[in-house]
């Protein structure tokens, strides 16, 4: 299976107010054709950072991007910014946790979809019409001609997030990334909007890069997940070797604090301490101050990722 | 749980932080435009505290054979005016009035403004709508107008130009404070307090001020040029200071016609005017700067 | 989790015993204007909580469940008396709060933790001010008071003299929940509510979060109502359970019996919305289509039958009152439980069917 999306060393530091940012440290990564890769890790872990990346969305007077990006053989770092213009949207596609900062709200939603459209594809405004009626049905909105019209605040939630996929697919990317797109959603609605993802992803034949702090989202949707911590991966994975043989210390802390498996009146096992300050981050393991198997090795040197069997990766001398 | 310590209790030093205000000045003080600016603002407050040890003629002093000398000439460094004054002294001894009458209005328009909109915008309900549409009615006014027509109503003179300037002033002062309040108003700190069982003036004192008056002060701080200029156009027209008092607005009006004779002379007070304003709006800009930190 | 009687009647202020509920709510209910419906009465109302019964026991932590527009959040700040209720009544011990029990003195009974950690705290105090502002309304000494902050800050597992004198932007999510925690215990109260107090944290500092509330839980005395939107956190830490729907209670009872085997249509779905935790046994059907409705126009009749599976024309004509369960265990607000109401799920006969059948036959029964 060829790599839709590669990523080689890529490390990104703010360069803003105040001392320098290291979010994102060396990661790599690959998403397979037709599959969905998820990033999981708590706030702070730079799995947004790594998902904006791969469009170029930082701001280039504060932000300092390096290594390799190749998504769909362009080779995103080395775009022009005409030629960046022509990826975002038709090769590669994002959706946001918040649709209503997505959508703009001066627009009827079908004006916004046509002008993605006729921004990408050499159609006449009545064919991008009905391919934006098409889309509506495709994510499942109800009274999808009446909806075309209407602008983004007068949807309900759950639609706001359909519309603003269905602008996503607008153009029939390649890769779709989506940036915690269910968090502030219902439990209901939740599940509906990942079911949609899912028969959305196996029709159009997408690869989708998904960003959670979820276990349970990233259990229902991923085919491989890459766990990540202070802007490094420490293991990655299918979902069934994470989820039931976890190897590097915070992945198993992780699941282990899972409110899910705790009986009630139990203490909740917890990993102590916190996220460390990525503005200080200590050389070494960046999780060896809280992990119980640290040894001085851990905190000399930082662990490189090592792939094992069955695609298992794991940046941990201990594993 | 609920027995208090019998004795006095020794607490134990703790770390201080510093706090929100002294963070604001340490960064404005870092900021080169906004210092430039207040160096400016001091220098010139102090030329017209020391006006008399500065100035070296008397400003009222007139000669009617040097009219209109241009700058350079000896004995007049920025020349004469119309009246045979020396111009120097004359702009020296302005900056007093003019100062004061663009310093004055403000702080009190500050004070009743923000009583106003803080009232306004924590209680809410039918007494916001009293008071914020009351003053909607005089906002409705551009300032300039407004101040003439109070200027007019009330007569000419110094005591009654601040007083209309500092009338005009109070319901943007008022409308920041509403909104700012407003917006704090809704936030959960202010539902703790309430819930902790406190009464709205321990509210406004401890949790609201605290937040609101910043803001609210760097928009005053914009407002001063404003003052100036208002009061100079005032004297212009004839509302506030009257001759021969020096003043920088008074005498952009009784140099008018010299602009064909001596343009740069008669440019100097409307230069200083300038400059002032200036002054003031970039200090603003970096109060406002240093004071919104993200942290 | 009801702790020994003996915790509950050392506290001074009990006044009816453990029997006597400590919170008592009878038929709240809070209409609000719809924005914008102006002076001309375009007038509609968000009726956010219309009609909400329950009680709360003493030691016990009651867990309330719902989605958007469900009114838990409204009914949290009516049991604060943050908002005044259009109608309805609250009883806190026996005593009618504002008729027989004085605002003030309820206010330092009930306290509440705010989801958003950061717009908890006013960011120009530091946390020992903030701490100490409620005790020195009620009259606390200064020192007093410090003192009663910084043994607060401690058992919450900040250490006081790091912590005290910083001003809450310095503090992480995690830290400045412990901060509001301290905060509402500091006028010593007998009900903590929770509203969503650790859904915006990260799930490894959620986990340290609710392990402190349990130990508080014990080392006070408290009962907590603890609001959450989470299913899973809900479960672990609650003894009953209270599912709310466009501001009414769809399901009240016991936690465990809840989860297991919910009574409420509306329940059932919300349990299987929860994502899976096995990747070969994913969810297949969304439980539920569409998103959680306006309470500007509530549906006539049971507000949840236009999207329930078990809906039936009789659905649409009453409201149902909560009813128990055939176990006893819970109370939901469905037709199916009421005997004889129409609904063909009710029971026709007052009988249940294993007995009919032994009257009938009796020598089938062995």
């Amino acid at each position: 299976m060829s790599n839709l999306v590669s990523i080689e060393g890529l490390t990104v530091t703010f360069t803003g107010r105040g001392k320098p940012v290291r979010a994102v440290d060396h990661v790599s990564l690959e998403v397979e054709k037709g599959s969905v890769l998820v990033l999981l890790g708590e706030s702070g872990s730079g799995k947004s950072v790594t998902l904006r990346s791969l469009l170029r969305l930082h701001p280039e007077k504060t932000s300092k991007v390096e290594g390799r990006i190749i998504v769909d053989g362009h080779d995103i770092m080395a775009l022009s910014k005409t030629e960046i213009g022509d990826v975002r949207g038709r090769t590669v596609s994002m959706i946001f946790q918040e649709p209503m900062l997505a959508l703009d709200p001066v627009y009827t939603l079908g004006q916004q979809i046509t002008e993605a459209i006729l921004r990408h594809e050499d159609v006449t405004p009545e064919q991008a019409h009905s391919r934006a009626l098409e889309l509506f049905e495709k994510v499942q909105i109800p009274s999808p001609e009446r909806r075309l019209n209407a602008y983004p605040h007068e949807m309900s939630g759950g639609m706001r997030q359909r519309a603003m996929i269905a602008l996503a697919l607008a153009c029939r990317p390649k890769v779709l990334l989506a940036d915690e797109p269910t968090t502030a959603l219902d439990a209901t609605v939740q599940i509906q909007i990942l079911l949609l993802l899912r028969a959305l992803q196996r029709e159009l034949g997408l690869s989708i890069v998904f960003v959670t702090h979820d276990i349970g989202v990233a259990v229902e949707i991923a085919d491989k997940i890459a766990v990540m911590y202070a802007g490094r991966i420490v293991e990655s994975g299918s979902v069934a070797d994470i989820l039931h043989t976890p190897r590097h210390p915070y992945t198993r802390g992780l699941l282990a604090s899972r409110v899910e498996r705790a009986k009630k009146g139990d203490r909740l096992q917890t990993i102590p301490g916190s996220p460390p300050d990525l503005t200080a981050l200590p050389a070494g393991c960046a999780f060896a101050p809280r992990c119980d198997k640290a040894t001085a090795a851990c905190r000399e040197q930082v662990p490189s990722l090592v792939t094992g069997a069955f695609d298992h990766a794991v940046a941990c001398i201990h594993a | 749980m609920t027995a208090l310590q019998a004795t006095t209790p020794v607490l134990p030093p703790i770390a201080r932080s510093p706090g929100y205000w002294s963070g604001v000045v340490r960064r404005v003080s870092r900021d080169p435009v906004a210092m430039t600016a207040l160096c400016v603002i001091v220098a010139l407050i102090l030329m017209a505290v020391f006006a008399s040890s500065i100035a070296p003629a008397d400003p009222f002093k007139s000669a009617m054979l040097r009219r209109l000398k241009p700058i350079g000439t000896p004995g007049f460094p920025l020349g004469a005016d119309e009246l045979g004054r020396d111009m120097l002294s004359r702009l020296i001894y302005g900056a007093r009035l003019s100062l004061l009458m663009g310093l004055t209005p403000v702080p009190i328009a500050f004070i009743i403004g923000s009583a106003l909109g803080i009232t306004a915008g924590y209680v809410g309900g039918l007494t916001n709508t009293l008071i914020m549409r009351t003053i909607d009615v005089f906002y409705a006014f551009p300032s300039v107008l407004l101040a003439v027509a109070l200027s007019g109503a009330l007569g000419a003179g110094l005591t009654n130009a601040l007083v209309s300037i500092t009338l005009v002033f109070i319901p943007p002062i008022a409308r920041v404070a509403e909104s700012v309040t407003t917006q704090v108003r809704s936030l959960d700190y202010i539902d703790a307090a309430r819930a902790s069982g406190a009464g709205a003036f321990t509210i406004i004192r401890v949790h609201v001020l605290g937040n609101v008056l910043g803001p609210i002060f760097v928009y005053a701080t914009g407002l001063v040029s404003v003052s100036m200029i208002l009061a100079s156009g005032l004297s212009f027209l004839g509302l506030g200071v009257r001759p021969p008092e020096p003043e920088w607005g008074l005498m952009l009006n009784t140099l008018r016609t010299a602009i064909y004779n001596q343009p740069l002379v008669a440019a100097l007070p409307g230069a200083m005017i300038f400059i002032t304003s200036i002054a003031f709006n970039v200090l603003a800009d970096g109060l406002r700067a240093a004071m919104d930190v993200k942290s | 989790m009801i702790p020994a009687p003996d915790t509950l009647v050392t506290d001074p202020r009990d006044r009816g015993g453990p029997a006597q509920s400590l919170l008592s709510v009878n038929g709240l209910v809070k209409h609000f204007p719809v924005k914008g419906s102006g002076f001309f009465g375009r007038g509609g109302m968000v009726r956010a909580v219309d009609g909400v019964s329950f009680d709360i026991r003493k030691g016990e932590t009651l867990g309330v469940v719902g989605e958007s527009g469900c009114g838990k959040s409204t009914t949290a700040r009516l049991l604060m008396h943050l908002i005044k209720p259009d109608h309805g009544e609250i009883i806190f011990d026996g005593e009618k709060v504002g008729i027989d029990l004085p605002l003030s003195e309820y206010r330092r009974q009930v306290q509440m933790v705010f989801q958003d950690s950061y717009a908890s705290l006013n960011p120009r105090l530091t946390i020992e001010d903030s701490i100490t502002f409620g005790p020195r309304i009620h009259g606390m000494a200064e020192t007093a008071a410090r003192a009663k902050a910084h043994d607060l800050l401690a058992r919450v597992g900040l250490d006081p003299s790091r912590f005290a004198g910083r001003y809450p932007h310095e503090l992480s999510g995690g830290q400045r929940q412990r901060v509001n925690i301290a905060r509402a215990l500091a006028l010593d109260p007998r009900l903590l509510i929770l509203d969503e107090a650790v859904s915006a944290l990260d799930k490894s500092v959620e986990a340290q979060v609710l392990n402190l509330l349990q130990d508080l839980k014990a080392d006070f005395g408290l009962t907590y109502m603890f609001i959450s939107h989470d299913l899973n956190v809900v479960r672990f830490m609650v003894d009953r359970v209270m599912v709310m729907y466009l501001g009414t209670v769809a399901e009240l009872g016991e936690g465990e019996a809840v989860f297991a085997a919910p009574s409420h249509p509306y329940t059932a779905a919300l349990l299987a919305s929860m994502p899976k935790m096995d990747p070969s046994e994913r969810t297949i059907e969304a439980p539920l289509t569409g998103d959680p409705p306006n309470p500007i126009n509530p549906p006539a009749g049971c507000r949840f039958h236009p999207r329930c599976k078990l809906a039936e024309p009789v659905c649409a004509t009453i409201q149902p009152p909560l009813t128990a369960s055939a176990e006893g265990t819970s109370q939901a607000a469905c037709l199916a439980l009421v005997p004889q109401s129409g609904h063909t799920h009710a029971a026709k006969l007052l009988l249940p069917v294993q007995d009919i059948e032994s009257m009938l036959m009796p020598e089938a029964s062995a």
